[in-house]
């Protein structure tokens, strides 16, 4: 089931491609945030910053569930109308949504590891333009993690709309 | 004689009200019936007679307030959200007047995705939905995403997914209701002929009179009650 809601997400181009890119920005600024933080560079408006992106995920991922679970809600009917267990669909929802903020995470991984490579290679190349690693891989797993854990609190959410879809919705006529 | 073993659904003295707009309205009133197994049976009727509420009573979609719904031996009417569940992805088969196909899955992944909750292989379930495809000549279309389907192909979709578990029952409500008459025999004929070769029960709700030529057993009703059985 996990990998039928990466395949659903996939299939919902513009919503997944959306939200990934707002994770993978947020993602991106907790984890600065929190390097600046532990490198004493912003004092305590760094924990600041990092509880508004947290705040803004914790928005942004009811927001994600909101959207899967109400506005398809004939979907999900019909799915509990041939067989489907509320289980079944949280599955396929929590997998959507865990997906999304993943691909975030990743994406963030790949372009410090190209910024990484472009800094090794302008040292290798003796050209000293002073630049640093910009954020360590702790930071980024620190903020992934959390944010996952963020989104446990979106999904308990979900969870009580998902019981409250009746499978009889999918039977009722379109505009009816 | 019927013995026991041939009824497939029995609904035993069902009543059904609903409140709507503060009025009381009794959606079904005293149904008593019997469909045996491998019979295909029409509930006929004008709107709001109840013979919509009466196919989720009997499938469990919706509770009865009174009676007792014997689906297959088992009491239906009082069974848990989870038990009606596998009922449903066991031995029912759905088929919806809009459709209800996803649009951004594939023909062939619609099909699929009733058996994604199952510990079938994905090869297994491939497998089952090609066949189910090819039964309702649809094979060739699998790849193809909903809106690229005419409302006909996209019924003949929905009755592969109906099928692809080989449920004991099919339940179809107002499956022509969209169609143009050309697909609508095309559907009924599928219908009839999953019935007769693999002794499915089928259950269609319409308004349709000219349908009646499918029908072993034509219910009909009106007021939520059943006023002949033919």
């Amino acid at each position: 089931m996990w990998k039928k809601a990466i395949l659903l997400s996939l299939r919902e181009k513009k919503i997944f491609t959306v939200f990934a890119l707002i994770y993978t920005i947020l993602i991106f600024l907790s984890s600065l945030f929190i390097e600046l933080g532990i490198g004493g560079q912003l004092g305590e408006s760094a924990l600041f910053f990092i509880l508004i992106f947290f705040t803004t995920s914790l928005i942004l991922s009811l927001l994600y569930a909101w959207i899967l679970v109400s506005r398809r809600r004939r979907v999900w009917a019909t799915f509990k109308c041939i067989g489907y267990t509320n289980k079944n669909i949280i599955i396929l929802v929590s997998g959507i949504i865990l997906f999304t903020t993943l691909m975030g995470f990743f994406i963030v991984i790949e372009v410090l590891f190209h910024y990484a490579a472009i800094v090794a290679y302008l040292n290798s190349a003796e050209i000293n333009l002073d630049i640093k690693i910009l954020i360590g891989l702790v930071p980024v797993i620190v903020t992934s993690g959390m944010f996952i854990f963020v989104q446990l609190i979106a999904l308990i959410v979900v969870y009580r709309k998902v019981l409250k879809v009746r499978p009889i919705i999918a039977l009722k006529r379109v505009g009816g | 004689m019927v013995f026991a073993k041939d009824i497939m659904i029995e609904a035993i003295d069902i009543n059904k009200e609903y409140r709507r707009a503060g009025a009381i309205i009794r959606a079904l009133v005293d149904i008593n019936l019997r469909v045996k197994s491998g019979e295909f049976v029409i509930v006929q009727g004008p709107t709001g007679c109840g013979k919509s509420t009466l196919l989720n009573v009997l499938s469990g979609l919706d509770l009865p307030d009174s009676g007792r719904v014997i689906f297959d031996g088992e009491n239906i009417a009082r069974a848990t959200e989870d038990r009606l569940s596998k009922i449903r992805r066991q031995k029912i088969g759905f088929v919806f007047q809009d459709y209800n196909l996803v649009n951004s899955l594939t023909a062939i992944e619609n099909i699929e995705a009733l058996l994604w909750p199952t510990v079938l292989s994905n090869k297994e379930i491939e497998n089952r939905s090609i066949a189910a495809l090819r039964d309702v000549n649809l094979l060739e279309r699998k790849d193809h995403h909903p809106v690229q389907l005419s409302g006909g192909e996209k019924q003949r979709v929905g009755l592969a997914r109906a099928i692809i578990h080989r449920p004991r029952v099919i339940l179809a409500d107002e499956p022509t209701g969209n169609l143009d008459p050309e697909s609508e025999t095309h559907v009924m004929e599928l219908l009839k002929k999953i019935n007769k070769d693999t002794e499915t029960t089928v259950i269609v709700v319409t308004h349709r009179t000219h349908l009646n030529k499918y029908a072993d057993k034509i219910i009909k009703m009106d007021k939520g009650r059943i006023i002949k059985i033919e």
